[in-house]
């Protein structure tokens, strides 16, 4: 197994070694399922998890910075990233490993959600295209989330100063897009709004795959991890 | 640099034997500047194979900082460090693979099991036979009663047994151990210093420590650290006569002599 893959399976594994792994999950899951029981699992409701993706847009960016808060600061808390910093492995693979093990608990977050769809398809007609757009939209934002929390670990030593770096990252993009079309004017907005994370994730809700939403989210996750990278490669190569 | 460094020479030793101190430590003109902060300052010393060199100093000597950039943890600022004939920045991987590292206080992850925690550090040094790697160092610190426990829930010396196991898991040439006997019993610390011993016939060891009467037990020679510069290395007989306290003189008061001398050579 290559460095990324030794990182990864083990900070994956801690997920689960730790009580907050499960607590986690289940309030994600509890909060789903209020949302799902009481604006969707209606009678005379469309049958479309649109109101739990939109949802789960705003809650994941509370959630996925919980996640990766942890990812460095704990480890040179705990005095481990010295032990990671003096092996052989390079640093790509320190914050492409803690990432991999992000997204993989992302997953493991999000696949109970599928009981939803499965009551969606027992009383009702959904559009599974639809469901599978929303699902890779909720990956791909909560993918850009965690990068953006990597990269608040690995700058700051506190993990709850990498917390709200993350959240409040977000929340100012989020108040940017209500504001600066009043302030800029909507010509200077149309230009801005293709970086607008929260419009393209908005097609993703309502079934529309376009490319260039999947390469801007790809490359925004890329553009994250590649800062982690060069922050840690500069400690300890500098 | 004396030494021309190329991708294509990236698993050749930069050193031979001779320069490097036969798969030992070598470290030329290293300083470490912290902002306007000089943590260590020049530094050059060998160790060869099979030697246990003591690093001492007072807290803030430079003694941690000199460890870690030996390691590759902290980039030097400038000189070199070679590692079994490999360089520490040129070289990374090949050096970091043949150097064991214990950082002071033993840091692990308090959620996993002994031998998960070793399994985990051999996969990450590509140890060829990991189930046998994990054994072997696991008799030699005895932690086979262990070796299911949670680290978390382990004592203090139970928890130094597994740092040291996981530093020579991948059975290094060089062995790095900051304050490796500190918070031990004097049962465990015996243990250690014997298994330190055990471990030099074939490495190269270097420990810093703030127990005088350890380095006169287990070490061949001594390097003595003052506000962050090498103030003196050799055997006791040699700091002896540098110190000008005696030939009878105890390494307490050799140390003192010589850090009090080097402390007043700074003043202005």
């Amino acid at each position: 197994m290559s460095s990324l893959g030794v990182i990864a399976a083990r900070e994956f594994r801690s997920f689960f070694l730790l009580p907050s792994g499960y607590v986690v999950g289940a309030l994600f899951l509890l909060a789903n399922g209020i949302v799902f029981l009481s604006n969707i699992f209606l009678p005379g409701q469309p049958a479309t998890l649109r109101g739990v993706f939109a949802f789960d847009v705003i809650i994941l960016l509370f959630l996925c910075p919980a996640v990766t808060m942890r990812a460095i600061c704990e480890e040179r808390r705990q005095g481990t990233w010295e032990l990671l910093a003096a092996s052989p492995a390079g640093s790509g693979a320190f914050i492409l490993g803690k990432y991999a093990a992000s997204m993989g608990y992302l997953v493991v977050l999000l696949l109970p959600t599928l009981v939803l769809v499965l009551l969606l398809e027992l009383y009702g007609r959904p559009d599974p295209g639809e469901i599978a757009a929303g699902y890779l939209g909720l990956l791909l934002v909560g993918s850009v989330y965690l990068a953006s929390g990597v990269l608040a670990s690995a700058i700051t030593a506190s993990q709850t100063v990498a917390y709200l770096l993350t959240v409040f990252f977000w929340i100012l993009i989020g108040l940017g897009r209500s504001a600066l079309p009043a302030w800029l004017g909507a010509e200077a907005w149309e230009l801005l709004a293709p970086w607008d994370p929260f419009l393209r994730m908005q097609d993703f809700t309502i079934g529309l795959v376009d490319t260039s939403s999947l390469v801007y989210f790809i490359s925004l996750t890329g553009l994250f991890l590649a800062a982690s990278v060069v922050i840690v490669e500069t400690e300890r190569c500098a | 640099m004396d030494h021309v460094h190329t991708e294509a020479n990236q698993d050749t030793p930069v050193s031979t034997a001779r320069s490097s101190g036969a798969n030992g430590v070598r470290v030329h003109g290293l300083s470490k500047r912290f902002g306007p902060v000089t943590a260590v300052e020049s530094a050059s010393f060998s160790i060869k194979r099979g030697e246990i060199v003591g690093m001492l100093g007072h807290n803030g000597a430079g003694k941690t900082t000199t460890m870690r950039m030996i390691c590759g943890v902290l980039p030097p600022t400038t000189g070199q460090v070679e590692v079994a004939g490999f360089d520490m920045v040129s070289q990374r991987r090949q050096a970091a693979a043949r150097i064991g590292y214990l950082p002071e206080s033993s840091p692990l992850y308090p959620e996993m099991r002994v031998r998960e925690y070793l399994k985990f550090r051999a996969r990450l040094y590509s140890v060829d036979d990991a189930g046998a790697a994990i054994e072997s160092a696991m008799a030699r610190c005895g932690l086979e009663a262990a070796s299911t426990r949670l680290i978390g829930q382990l004592s203090r010396g139970y928890r130094q047994r597994v740092g040291l196991a996981a530093t020579i898991l991948h059975d290094p040439d060089v062995l790095v151990l900051d304050e490796a006997t500190s918070g031990l019993d004097p049962l465990q610390v015996i243990e250690v210093r014997r298994l330190i011993e055990e471990l030099a016939v074939e490495r190269t060891i270097l420990i810093s420590t703030h127990v005088l009467s350890e380095v006169e037990t287990i070490c061949d020679r001594i390097i003595l650290f003052a506000r962050g510069r090498v103030v003196a290395q050799g055997d006791l007989d040699t700091l002896r006569a540098q110190s000008k306290s005696g030939a009878q003189a105890t390494l307490e008061e050799v140390f003192v002599e010589l850090t009090a001398q080097a402390f007043m050579e700074a003043a202005p």
